[in-house]
């Protein structure tokens, strides 16, 4: 007999467990954009060498799965020296790995964009910063922004990973509680619940960005 | 404020080579872009008319040889020397206009926008003053109404007039059209085209690319006959088309006859 009274009481537990979820998928979204970006200035920058570089990161973080890494990140770091607090582990992990797969959406928009763009603005002298951040970047987001919203969709689910290194977020605590309460069938919908509310604000924010940027 | 314009430049190449790996795109060209005056690029496609155009703001940067705005080497510190500093080569960029064939208007913005983007980021006007200037630049090409729409939303020559616009807001002491309409339906050309005569008539530099004859016969002060990368023959309109002296040219100016006549 499928109980509502179950889902009701345990609630606010795995609500509050969220904050986990949106801590890692917030933070793991902004290292991943601009470390993103930093990536993908490499893969079209002029120097080998920092094309190099950028291409074996892409290829080490979306080549190894996510799960392997946190726990390479969470039981390697301490060997090496390096004790960091499971959670911040599992936030740069998390981040890192977002980070390949976004400098490649990136790379796949400012390369959409015609090369006469940058060079209308190059001909009337403008600095490349200022064609940067005026011409190229505002361009390259409404192109690639419909795929930046899957990666920060996948981010979000990704995050339920983490618990591998301990950290109690949406989906170890509905994995508990269902132990618990016996409830596994109200509990895990009450979880998805979360998630898809979670994911329906970041695709709703997105529709409206891209209306937005949108002439 | 009104648009001025500064004292007009001239621009002369002397030995210019320019390479794409191994094949040569313009060799040992040599020429002088006289001030005020209309010179006229014609030839067939892949004579290195456009690359001439694009050696002279350095977008392509010629192997050796010299190019000079007035007196200034633009592109290398010293006639085959360094490469020429990114801030100094912006600096000498403000003073040339360029006109694109496929407009290159930047689409996230209005055709205000557009105009008023170089003079606010590159001549550092206020955002104020940056308007005030680019609204005279519209109502000089004929656009004052469209300044609310995005590219998207004018048509092709449309579009190219607020180009147009945009570089002559700079106020450059030169003007260079890379076939500013050739991307154009025949009916929208003649819009373009006036904007370019009356920039002529107002003594501006202007260096044209161009497949048409009419306007290079017009309007030109002088016509450049290019073919692979050469220089093959240079004169007044008259000279060139009414008495070709080179077979080449000749040949050429045939085939465009034939092409363009009214032989249904």
């Amino acid at each position: 007999m499928f109980s509502f009274q179950t889902i009701l009481d345990n609630f606010p537990v795995l609500l509050s467990s969220a904050r986990y979820t949106l801590l890692i998928s917030v933070l793991g979204c902004f290292e991943g954009l601009v470390l993103g970006a930093v990536i993908c200035a490499g893969a079209l920058s002029s120097k080998l060498w920092l094309r190099r570089i950028a291409a074996l990161y892409v290829s080490f973080f979306r080549g190894v799965p996510l799960l392997i890494q946190l726990l390479a990140a969470y039981y390697l770091l301490p060997v090496i020296g390096i004790n960091v607090p499971a959670l911040v582990a599992a936030v740069l992990t998390v981040g890192l790995c977002a980070a390949a797969y976004l400098s490649e959406v990136l790379r796949g928009s400012l390369n959409a964009i015609p090369k006469g763009q940058a060079e209308a603005a190059a001909a009337i002298g403008m600095a490349p910063r200022d064609v940067w951040v005026r011409i190229l970047l505002p361009q390259a987001l409404k192109i690639g922004l419909p795929a930046i919203v899957n990666e920060l969709i996948l981010l979000v689910k990704a995050s339920s990973l983490v618990t591998v290194v301990g950290i109690v977020e949406i989906t170890r605590m509905s994995q508990s509680i269902a132990a618990a309460t016996y409830r596994p069938l109200e509990i895990y919908l009450a979880a998805a619940f979360i998630y898809l509310a979670i994911n329906l604000v970041i695709a709703q924010a997105g529709r409206v960005l891209e209306r937005r940027l949108t002439v | 404020m009104t648009i001025q314009h500064a004292a007009p430049a001239a621009a002369h190449l002397r030995n210019v080579n320019k390479f794409y790996g191994p094949f040569q795109a313009l060799t040992n060209v040599t020429l002088d872009i006289p001030p005020g005056k209309v010179t006229c690029l014609i030839g067939p496609s892949g004579s290195g008319k456009s690359t001439l155009l694009r050696c002279i703001n350095v977008l392509e940067l010629y192997d050796s040889g010299e190019v000079r705005i007035d007196d200034q080497l633009i592109g290398y510190e010293s006639p085959g020397g360094k490469h020429m500093a990114p801030r100094r080569l912006r600096e000498m960029r403000r003073e040339i206009g360029m006109v694109f064939q496929q407009f290159n208007l930047w689409p996230h913005m209005t055709a205000l926008q557009n105009v008023a983007e170089g003079l606010e980021r590159v001549r550092g006007l206020t955002r104020a003053q940056a308007l005030t200037r680019a609204r005279e630049a519209l109502a000089k090409v004929g656009l004052a109404d469209k300044e609310n729409n995005h590219p998207s939303h004018l048509s092709g020559g449309q579009q190219q007039r607020v180009a147009i616009a945009r570089a002559i807001a700079m106020e450059p002491r030169i003007m260079l059209f890379d076939e500013p309409t050739s991307a154009l339906d025949p009916e929208l050309v003649g819009e373009v085209l006036g904007v370019m005569k009356q920039l002529a008539a107002e003594g501006m530099t202007m260096v044209v690319v161009t497949h048409e004859m009419g306007f290079a016969a017009h309007v030109a002060d002088r016509v450049v006959f290019m073919e692979r990368g050469e220089i093959v023959a240079t004169g007044s309109p008259r000279e060139v088309f009414d008495a070709p002296s080179d077979p080449r040219l000749a040949s050429f100016l045939q085939g465009y006859r034939e092409r363009n006549s009214l032989d249904f």
